[in-house]
Order: structure tokens, then sequence, then C-alpha cells
């Protein structure tokens, strides 16, 4: 009777209460952040007094807001592309292979992500100092690259294990060359692992926050650090349209996932 | 020759030797991962006992200072506020979200992965403008009548533990839900039969089955915790740090790269020793940690 709504009596509303409440405290910082972007008042108060664009066209005519987005940009695409053909590869390795040490190879690719990511910074800030590669756009995209990799082995190692080897084994019968047929038929079958895996690794690295701190450098800096940068200054609404920017794209990128997956599905 | 008859006559294949195959393909990920995972994070715990002089002194000093000590305090308080709290209220949302119908359940389920993958800056900023001074929620409260002046809600504790358990929320809520959807109904139809009341129902049956993902979600969330750098050092003062900002505080400002690292064994050894835990007793879960 505990797992049945219509018989919970007045518990149902309790538990619903509680539910819209949470919902309500997660959407709340959502929604807050959008309307702030479009109020007048410089000291964020809210509700503003009037709504204004202001903020954007600030955002817009700073060149140093539309480089780090450019900079952020350039840097998501190379670690997606790097991510998801060094996780293709790894996959085929992890799940078609058989070696000694494989489980604990894999469950190394996937310590990244369990790591606090503030010993991975500062210790890779410490290993760039030395090689040279601080500061610079390769440090990013290495280091973006370590915490993408591991979303992106998980999805594509997951769609692979769902793919039946002997439609692949198949087409090499009906005289295709193994390459051939990995391409042509495995591939495409799996491709809602490698579009996650692309996602997921684009949004790693561009919302990675932590690393980018220790990697950036005065000439360049990705987005999320200059927000960073800039909110240990003042809380100018600048941030808040920067900050909807962002949030707006994560929304678009979450939509193109639910509605690819409901395509490849039928 | 590769078969032989037993008895029976019966052939049976031998035991064929395994080759070890597509080890190739995962060389260049192994390559990668360890030149720029393993070994700057080897290569920095090393440094926590030979800077500036070989030896434990890094440790003696981390434990040995009352600053220090209060750091890791706050750490653990934080977390396991969050955790606490997280669990509360996360249950109740994890149970009506496995019993709700259709619609509504949704759109609660859209809302939470939204805020999942919300960027964490823009949510923490939001916080910050939130919780201040003269921020919404001290008006609200105000305008309510239930405080007359405004409450210190950032720059402080109380600040690092809404907007921690604000991002943490999703993430104990989702599992949980797992482990309740998974429940059988009639257990407590059964329980009901032989007499138990609702609050009984709750506490001797709904509870102790859900308790192994209780336990697995909050001991990932009081992890994750543990490692955060920018929600404390955003909305917490620069009196209440956490230990995730030490370790950046040691490398970027005093460019003390021993203690640096010791701080940076201390977190990594209590986070995997946790995880170690987690996987001996819940199984697998994939957390994402920042």
């Amino acid at each position: 009777m505990l797992l049945n709504f219509d018989r919970l009596g007045w518990w149902k509303y309790l538990l619903l209460g509680i539910t819209l409440l949470t919902a309500a405290f997660l959407l709340l910082p959502i929604v807050f952040i959008a309307a702030l972007s479009f109020g007048s008042s410089q000291w964020l108060i809210f509700p503003p007094p009037g709504w204004t664009f202001q903020w954007y066209r600030e955002l817009f005519a700073d060149p140093r807001w539309l480089e780090s987005a450019l900079t952020s940009f350039k840097i998501a695409v190379i670690v997606t592309v790097l991510s998801v053909l060094l996780g293709l590869v790894t996959s085929f390795g992890l799940v078609r292979g058989s070696f000694m040490f494989r489980d604990a190879l894999k469950a190394l690719f996937l310590t990244p992500m369990i790591l606090p990511v503030v010993v991975l910074a500062v210790a890779l800030y410490a290993f760039f100092l030395r090689i040279g590669l601080g500061g610079t756009l390769t440090g990013f995209v290495i280091s973006h690259l370590v915490l993408a990799l591991p979303f992106s082995i998980l999805s594509i190692s997951s769609a692979l294990e769902g793919f039946d080897k002997s439609i692949e084994d198949a087409a090499v019968l009906c005289g295709a060359s193994p390459l051939e047929a990995k391409i042509r038929v495995t591939l495409p079958a799996i491709s809602h692992g490698l579009f996650s895996a692309a996602v997921f690794s684009f949004l790693t690295s561009w919302d990675e926050v932590v690393v980018a701190i220790f990697m950036s450098s005065p000439t360049l800096q990705t987005l999320p650090v200059k927000v960073w940068a800039t909110l240990r200054q003042d809380l100018t609404p600048v941030v808040a349209a920067a900050s909807t920017l962002l949030i707006l794209l994560t929304i678009i990128l979450m939509a193109l996932v639910a509605v690819v997956r409901k395509v490849l599905k039928q | 020759m590769s078969t032989f008859s037993d008895a029976s006559g019966v052939v049976t294949p031998l035991p064929k030797i395994r080759r070890p195959t597509g080890f190739s393909g995962v060389v260049p990920a192994f390559a990668f991962v360890g030149i720029f995972f393993v070994a700057p994070v080897a290569i920095l715990l090393l440094r926590s006992v030979l800077e500036p002089v070989p030896g434990l002194g890094n440790y003696a000093q981390l434990i040995g200072s009352s600053t220090y000590l209060k750091i890791f305090a706050n750490t653990f308080i934080v977390s396991g506020l969050v955790t606490v709290i997280s669990l509360v209220i996360g249950f109740p949302v994890a149970w009506a979200l496995a019993i709700m119908p259709g619609r509504l359940t949704s759109v609660i389920f859209a809302i939470l992965l939204l805020s999942m993958w919300t960027n964490l800056l823009a949510r923490t900023y939001a916080w910050m403008v939130l919780l201040q001074r003269t921020g919404l929620i001290n008006k609200m409260l105000m305008g309510m009548g239930l405080i007359d002046q405004p409450l210190a809600l950032v720059n402080n504790l109380t600040g690092v533990t809404i907007g921690m358990t604000y991002i943490m929320l999703p993430f104990i809520i989702l599992p949980l839900y797992g482990v309740i959807k998974k429940i059988d109904p009639s257990t407590l139809q059964a329980a009901a039969l032989c007499g138990a009341n609702r609050w009984q129902c709750l506490t001797r049956v709904l509870l102790p089955l859900a308790m192994p993902g209780m336990a697995a979600g909050a001991l990932m969330v009081f992890v994750m915790s543990l490692g955060y750098f920018v929600t404390p050092s955003l909305l917490g003062g620069t009196a209440n740090m956490m230990l995730a900002e030490l370790i950046a505080q040691f490398v970027q400002s005093l460019v003390n790269w021993g203690m640096g690292g010791a701080a940076a064994l201390v977190l990594l050894v209590v986070t995997l020793s946790l995880y170690a835990v987690q996987l001996r007793f819940f199984g697998n879960q994939n957390p994402g940690g920042r």
C-alpha cells in the first residue's frame, strides 16, 4: 500500500508537497539567473525595476568574453573528436579483447571520473609547468581529454556490448573486409553510443572549471574561467547573461540527445 | 591432435589456449592515461615526501596545526550535513517519483536532469545572488515575518551547505528512485495483511528494503562533497576553507608543492578508500564530481 499512490491517504499529499517543493528548489536558480540577466538593476535587485538587454549588449561588446567563448568552443570540439576516436578504439579493445588485467585496465581508464578534480588539476599544473604546456591550447585539450575520455569509453563500450558481433561476422562472410564490416555494419549500429560519447565529451570540456583555472594563462582562458575570474571581483549582471547562454546551450544539447535517442530507437 | 575421447567415446574439444587479443586497441589510451594522469598524480604525491626535505615533515605539519585540522573538520562537517539533508529530502522525492502516475514524473525527471547538467558556475552564481543579505531568500523570509534582520546565509558554512545540497540532490534521488522502483509492492501488502500499520510498514519494511540504496547514495554524495572546489570557494568565506581549496592555495598562492601534495594525498586516500567500501558492499555506481 505504501507503493500504491492512490492508497496512500493523506501521506500522498505530504509526498507530493515535498516533491513539488524540491522541484521548485532545483529550478529556482536556473529561472532566477535567466530573469536576472534581463533585469535593469545593476545591484541584482529582484524583482528588477525594469527589463533590459543591456547586459547582453555589454557581453557581446567585450571582445574578451567573445574570445574566451571561442577558446572554449575550439577546445571542446577538439576534445570531442579525440575523445570519440580514442574511446572507440579503446572500447573495441576492452569489449572484444581478451588479455590479462582487462578489468583492471578498464577501472584505470574510468578513475579520472571519481578522483577529486582538484587533485588532477594541481598534478597536471605541476607537470605542464615542467614540460612547457601550461597556458597552451594543447595543455587545455590534454587535460580536458583526461576528464572526457571515461565518459566516452563508458558510452561506447556499453553500446558495443549490446551489439551482436555475429552480424559483423556475417558481413565478413559475405565478402566484406573486417575493417569494412566494422565501418559499414558495426559503427552505424552503435551510433547512439558514439553520439552520447560526443555530447558528454563536449559538455565535460565546455563546462570544466577546476582544471581550466589551473591551465589558463592571462592570454588564454576558457569561458568558465572568465566567469570565475569575473565572479571573484563582483556579481555583475553580465555574468547572469553569460550564464543564461551557457544554460541555453545545455538545454539545446539535452533536447538534441533526447530527440536523437528517440529517432534511433524507431 | 585437438580432440580426445573419454571412456564413453564422447569427443570433447581440448581447452583452447587463449591468446591475448585486442590489446593493441587499448595501447593508445593506456599510454595517454599513463603519461597525463597516472604519472602527474604520482609525481605530485611523491613530492609530498620529498620536498622541501625528504621525510614525513609535511604530514606532521598538516596534522600538527590547528588551522589545518579545522579545515579537515569543516570539510567533514559540511560533507556530512550535505549528505544527511540530501538523504532526508531525497528519500520522499525518490519514493514519490517511483509511484507517482504519468506526466508529472517526467516533468520532475526533466528538472532533475536539467539541474544536473546546468553549468556549475551558473548555479553557484545564482546562489551567491539569492543568498545575499539583500537577496531574494532573505527578503522572502523577512516578508513572511519569520525574521527581523537579514540572516548571514553566504560567505559561511551555511551558504556552502545550501549550495552543495542543491548540487547533490539529483545524485541521491536518481539511485534511490532505482532502488525503490525495484521493491515488490506485494511485500508491503503482505506486511499490511499481517497487521502492520502505515508507520510500521514504512519503518520496518520500506526503509530497510531501501537501505542498501540509501547507504550507497549517501556514501557517493559524501565522497563527492569532500573534493568539491568551486562551490565552497565561492559560497564559503575565507575563514571557512575546505580541503580542495587548501590544496589549491598551497599550490597557487604559497607555491608549497610538498604541503599541496600531502593534502592531496589525504583527500585521495579518503576518497579512494570510501569508493572501495562502496564497490565492496554496493557494487558500481557512476558518479561525477567537481
